[in-house]
């Protein structure tokens, strides 16, 4: 009955209460469950998946799981697991783990892991291997070694559990594996029914809320698409805000766009405005003045685009496109939209 | 002035003029004198006692020195007595208190004499030939200074320019005053000896004069005593601030925190509002008024007394005291025109920084942008918080040679020739002039900021860090001169820097174009008679007095031209002080005020010498130059374009 | 009330790293040390709620500083007292071998924590929400299990929410992902990780610096290293430097390409 690799499934972040309308998969965990796949398929071992959450609501998750190569899928049913507590999981997945004594958990590195993972892979006397962004296979007998990231990126380092008899407990950073390499087949649906009380919970979560955004807030965005002057005249912004919406990204721009009254102040990026640190900056006919510079340098890719060659800008970018913005942007919104 | 006197003297003298005294006064009128003048004197001692009190029993100024003394006695003659400030700044008004002032000079003996007059122990009599004489030249005087005093009158209460405020009606009772005592003075040349009309003027002049006496304290007439003390002992330097002592220094936290010199300077202000006038906050619309707030210290000090517990900033601006706000001691851009400008030995910028030091120091001054400053040269070392990677990358570019010890000269980035791209051109265009003059350089591997901001914004513990950092730096990579292209880190280096270590000798590029201008013109190719604005930056003119160094450099390469205020008078541009790191400006952009006037100039090209002001007036040409802007070039550019294309050395030292 | 923060200290972001000749950590000769800035947002977040709880007629807070490692983090541990900690806790562990940081995993490292922890008995324990220099983000949570509290992670925000059955409680906005967040309420001894950017940092004062120089510092031995769990093969540098690269072609060429790279190594599509 035990695999040896379990791959712990997550559902839509956010709506933890709404696990049962309409429910989908977090991203990540598709991703995840190509990692725990590819690496039992590596060591030759079998991979099973398990859903957290109230039972009515995980069952058709669990049927749907059902449809992909794994020996078993866990359904972790309990009334408790209705909304997510650290404590409720932490609890039963201990269980789990224990009923199902798999070599390797293998979770999605999100923000829901990060909160209870940990305490889980304390409760095992284990630590979580986490963010992980590749797995490689190395040694006589073959054994997993795991890549994660340090000092932000500037260094690699290359992990591997070795405690023996223990569990190895990793989760995968998003976007390391590819959801689309997921195997589809046949596996079967068994319920497991932890033990849990009430009084285990310690903790009392409200519904998630997500506030209207009231105020243009450029410094928690994620993606933003910064506009400068090479736009040339206020109709063209258009252009832009397609892209940007295509993206769904905020809308940024340097000074000389917000000084001419094009963009509220409040999207001016730079020295004398926002500060943003988003994961990708794609400029648009910005020239890369020093003001504007300091507001976006925390910007993890910048990708630029600009008819001058020598603007200061392809000097911090990622990847650069010298060329004509009218006819670059555009094409990419078309590309993105597919 | 004495020529003047003199011959006035002679005029009067030989028109016959003398001064008609009264008859001898009785016993009476002697008392009743005697009790007038104890009164006049009693209750300007009653009036003043606060003052004084207020300025001596203020913090001593540990960091007072007297000498040279020199310098000092050159200042009081050349701003006390020949009032050069005072005319250079304002023409006809400055000529009109001038007048004023020399008069009341000659009359000091006169006065004296009129007091013993009425002891019967005079000693300007008309008999002896310097008695007449003087008589007389006192009375030219008197004529000059009536005159003066009733066109100045005019200009206060009919013209009424809005630097001198509202219309204070102590300045009117002052005029009327002086104008009384004048004309009292010279009826009494015209009056018949011992005559009554004599006694009745006598009587006038002197009750005058003691009504005069309590009026000066407690009004900015006390300029007249104070200001000449106020010249004399005022810092030597310019922008000039004191060394944080113990553990209870932080700067201007409260009453106590407030020195004798800053005392003494509030009192001496005599409203004339030239730092107003002259001040970037003021003129677009900030909540910063220098005169306001020396004249808040004054309020403060009269309110509270010396050495007050009661902090001296509002957070906001209301109140009696609005002046010293939060918002308007950090809305000055230390550009120093008020300090420059002021008359009377006035020192603003050790009183503004000296505000934000406390508030900093103690952490009381929350902004975001400012904090974000801070964190960036606490973290990064450098003002725009920009990765040491991206100034590695820049120099293997452009292929700077490095600093070895062997070369001559350290050439100094600083923040915004290692990482503005247009600071960055700047400072290539000027290692290829220094190139082509066969001077050899090198760049330090490392840097981190001089400080400057953190030093203008008033944190002490940033600014200790990085000059000490900044010490250690230039001595373990053995350097002996620096040039640089930013006249901010000239000056923090060279003066700011001394509280921790001496550094080495540092020259802006300015002066060293200057120093080789005989060999400069033979390396360049290609005429040019194109018109240049020069825009003084405050750091290079004011900070250091270096007007005429850049001016010959843009005279090699192009014509200059000169903006309507310049040199010592130059506008800022808006960024200095930490400014450039604060965020937008509420109402109008210093900037753009200064780039309309460098334009007004019509010159083809605005010649800079500091990259920030570069900086600003690149972004304010965007918005205010219209369709063709003058063309923005740094003085090390304007130089390096007619030198033959030669890409800069490689980093190999020099032979 | 007491309040416990959990800091450490990381090279600077600025900072050049090397190897150590094993290929196994960071050579630590040359590095220039900071705190954790996640750290650094609990510590602020400390001394607000000091300050609310004050406001609050809760009484007198007392915000206690705690770092693990060798000699140097006392700078750190300075560094927070300057900024308004009360006092500091130092686990000292050798600078190298056996026992260094570098040799312990981070339960260990959490273990040693913890028990620092309980003899100062807080109501709560704050720390970052991961370091700057490993990134494993688990300490907190790993130490609240170890300390039997309970908690939340990506803290946003702290509301002190009365006296229920179990005594005084808690509230905390904690932050979910694609915007949305969620309040959680829990009894108190807690332990939260405080998520970054939610407060604004402030800035060290030369007050606080020579404040700072009063206050206690104490340091605590560290209890012998326990066998690792997990061990660090080989740590290098990721062989792609930064370089911009330069696409060309036709505008829906290089619109296919982009889309590839945002897919797959940007990570926004």
């Amino acid at each position: 009955m035990s695999a040896d690799v379990l791959v712990v499934m997550e559902t839509k972040g956010v709506g933890e209460r709404r696990t049962g309308g309409g429910a989908a998969w977090h991203r990540v965990s598709m991703e995840a469950l190509a990692a725990g796949q590819t690496l039992a398929a590596e060591l030759g071992v079998a991979c099973s998946a398990a859903v957290l959450g109230e039972s009515a609501a995980i069952a058709p998750l669990a049927a749907e799981l059902a449809a992909h190569r794994l020996e078993t899928v866990w359904a972790v049913g309990d009334d408790l697991l209705a909304v997510y507590t650290a404590d409720g999981w932490t609890a039963a997945l201990e269980q789990l783990i224990a009923q199902a004594a798999p070599k390797f958990v293998v979770f999605p590195h999100t923000y829901q892991v990060r909160d209870y993972a940990p305490a889980l892979a304390t409760r095992l006397g284990e630590v979580l291997i986490g963010d992980v962004t590749a797995v490689q296979m190395a040694g006589e007998p073959r054994e997993p070694l795991f890549v994660r990231q340090w000092m932000q990126g500037k260094l690699n380092a290359i992990y591997r559990h070795c405690k023996p008899g223990g569990f190895c407990l990793l989760s995968v950073q998003a976007g390391s594996f590819r959801a689309d390499a997921v195997q589809v087949g046949q596996s079967q649906v068994q319920e497991f029914a932890p033990k849990l009380a009430a009084e285990m919970i310690r903790t009392a979560p409200s519904e998630p809320i997500r506030e209207a955004a009231q105020t243009v807030d450029l410094s928690a965005a994620e993606v933003i698409v910064g506009v400068g002057r090479g736009i040339g005249e206020q109709e063209n912004l258009k252009l832009v805000e397609d892209l940007a919406q295509a993206l769904g990204a905020e809308l940024a721009a340097s000074r000389p766009i917000c000084d001419a009254g094009w963009l509220p102040l409040e999207r001016q990026v730079g020295s004398s405005g926002q500060t943003v640190a988003p994961k990708l900056y794609l400029a648009v006919g910005i020239s890369g003045a020093i003001q504007h510079l300091v507001g976006m340098k925390g910007a993890k890719t910048v990708i630029a685009i600009n008819k001058d060659a020598d603007a200061p800008i392809f000097e911090v970018a990622d990847i650069g496109v010298v060329g004509d913005l009218f006819e670059m942007v555009p094409a990419l919104t078309r590309a993105i939209r597919g | 002035m004495s020529a003047v006197g003199m011959l006035a003297g002679i005029v009067g003298a030989s028109l016959n003029l003398w001064l008609a005294e009264p008859a001898k006064f009785g016993l009476g009128e002697r008392v009743l004198l005697a009790a007038l003048m104890l009164g006049a004197a009693g209750l300007f001692a009653w009036r003043g006692a606060p003052i004084a009190h207020a300025i001596w029993g203020s913090k001593k100024d540990a960091d007072l020195r007297l000498r040279p003394l020199g310098r000092r006695l050159w200042k009081f003659f050349w701003e006390v007595l020949c009032q050069a400030k005072v005319i250079r700044q304002r023409r006809l008004p400055g000529l009109a208190h001038a007048l004023v002032y020399w008069g009341f000079l000659a009359f000091a003996l006169v006065t004296l004499n009129h007091l013993a007059e009425g002891f019967g122990c005079d000693f300007l009599s008309y008999a002896g030939a310097f008695g007449a004489f003087y008589q007389a030249f006192a009375g030219v005087w008197a004529l000059l200074v009536a005159l003066a005093i009733a066109g100045l009158f005019a200009r206060r209460f009919l013209v009424r320019p809005k630097w001198l405020g509202e219309v204070s009606p102590e300045s009117g009772v002052i005029a009327a005053l002086i104008f009384a005592l004048m004309a009292t003075y010279l009826g009494m040349l015209v009056v018949k000896q011992h005559s009554p009309a004599a006694e009745y003027l006598w009587w006038a002049h002197t009750l005058v004069l003691l009504a005069f006496l309590p009026i000066i304290p407690g009004t900015k007439h006390l300029h007249l005593l104070l200001s000449p003390l106020t010249v004399f002992l005022k810092r030597p330097e310019f922008s000039q601030l004191p060394k944080l002592e113990g553990d209870e220094e932080f700067g201007l936290v409260t009453g106590k925190d407030l020195t004798r010199i800053i005392a003494l300077q509030a009192y001496s202000c005599v409203e004339c509002g030239r730092c107003t006038e002259h001040c970037p906050a003021a003129a677009t619309g900030k909540v910063l008024n220098p005169k306001e707030v020396v004249l808040g210290v004054k309020a403060f000090l009269n309110s509270h007394g010396a050495g007050s517990e009661a902090p001296l900033l509002q957070d906001e601006p209301v109140g009696a005291q609005r002046a010293l706000s939060m918002q308007a001691a950090f809305a000055c851009t230390t550009c120093g025109s008020c300090e420059y400008q002021c008359p009377v030995g006035v020192q603003h910028l050790p009183v503004l920084i000296g505000l934000r030091r406390g508030a900093v120091n103690t952490g009381a001054w929350e902004d975001r942008y400012g904090t974000k400053l801070f964190l960036s040269l606490e973290k990064q070392g450098n003002s725009l918080g920009m990765s040491a990677a991206e100034r590695d990358k820049f120099i293997a570019r452009q292929r700077l040679p490095l600093f070895d010890g062997s070369q001559e000269y350290c050439l100094w980035l600083g923040c915004m020739g290692s990482y503005d791209p247009k600071g960055r051109e700047i400072v290539t265009d000027f290692a290829r002039v220094m190139q082509a003059l066969g001077s050899s350089f090198g760049v330090l591997k490392k840097e981190s900021c001089t400080g400057d901001p953190a030093r203008r914004l008033g944190n002490d513990l940033l600014f200790g860090e990085l000059a000490e950092q900044g010490l250690k730096n230039f001595a373990q990579a053995g350097v002996k001169k620096i040039v640089t292209v930013c006249p901010h880190c000239v000056r923090t280096i060279a003066s700011d820097w001394r509280e921790y270590g001496v550094a080495p000798e540092i020259e802006h590029h300015s002066e060293f174009m200057a120093r080789h201008a005989h060999r400069l013109p033979g390396l360049m190719v290609g005429e040019s008679s194109e018109s240049v604005v020069f825009h003084d930056p405050c750091y290079l003119g004011r900070y250091r007095e270096v007007y005429d160094q850049p001016r010959a450099v843009v005279a090699m390469a192009g014509e200059l031209v000169e903006a309507e205020r310049h040199r010592e008078r130059s506008f800022c541009c808006g960024a200095g002080g930490g400014l450039a790191c604060l965020g937008e400006e509420a109402g109008e952009r210093v900037s753009h005020g200064r780039a309309r006037e460098l334009m007004e100039s019509g010159a083809k090209t605005i010649g800079t010498a500091c990259p920030f002001c570069n900086s600003m007036f690149r972004d304010a040409l965007g918005q205010v130059g219209g369709a063709a802007p003058p063309q923005l070039l740094d003085i090390a550019q304007l130089v390096a374009r007619r030198l033959p294309v030669q890409p800069l050395d490689s980093g190999e030292p020099r032979g | 009330m007491k309040i416990v923060v959990a800091v450490k200290q990381v090279p600077e972001r600025e900072a050049v790293l090397r190897v150590t000749p094993d290929g196994r950590s960071i050579d630590e000769s040359e590095v220039a040390w900071t705190m954790n800035e996640p750290d650094a947002y609990a510590l602020e977040e400390a001394l607000q709620l000091k300050q609310r709880a004050a406001d609050a007629g809760l009484g007198e807070a007392e915000v206690v500083v705690l770092s693990v490692g060798p000699e140097r983090v006392q700078s750190t541990l300075r560094e927070a007292l300057a900024k308004g900690a009360d006092r500091a806790l130092h686990v000292v562990t050798p600078a190298g071998g056996e026992g260094s940081l570098a040799e312990r995993g981070s339960l260990d490292v959490a273990r040693l924590l913890a028990e620092a922890v309980k003899g100062e008995q807080p109501e709560l324990v704050l720390t970052g929400l991961q370091s700057d220099d490993l990134g494993a983000g688990q300490t907190g949570v790993v130490m609240a299990e170890l300390l039997g509290v309970p908690h939340a992670t990506l803290v946003l925000q702290v509301e002190f929410a009365g006296q229920g059955g179990d005594g005084r409680r808690i509230k905390v906005r904690r932050e979910l992902e694609d915007g949305w967040t969620q309040f959680v309420e829990m009894p108190l001894p807690a332990l939260l990780t405080i998520q970054s950017g939610g407060n604004r940092l402030r800035y060290a004062t030369l007050m606080g610096i020579k404040r700072a120089r009063q206050k206690e510092m104490r340091e605590l031995s560290a209890a012998a290293p326990s066998q690792r769990v997990d061990q660090v093969v080989k740590v290098f540098p990721p062989l792609r430097v930064k370089q911009t690269e330069m696409l060309t072609g036709a505008a829906e060429e290089i619109a296919a390409k982009l889309v590839e790279r945002l897919r797959f190594d940007v990570k926004v599509l």
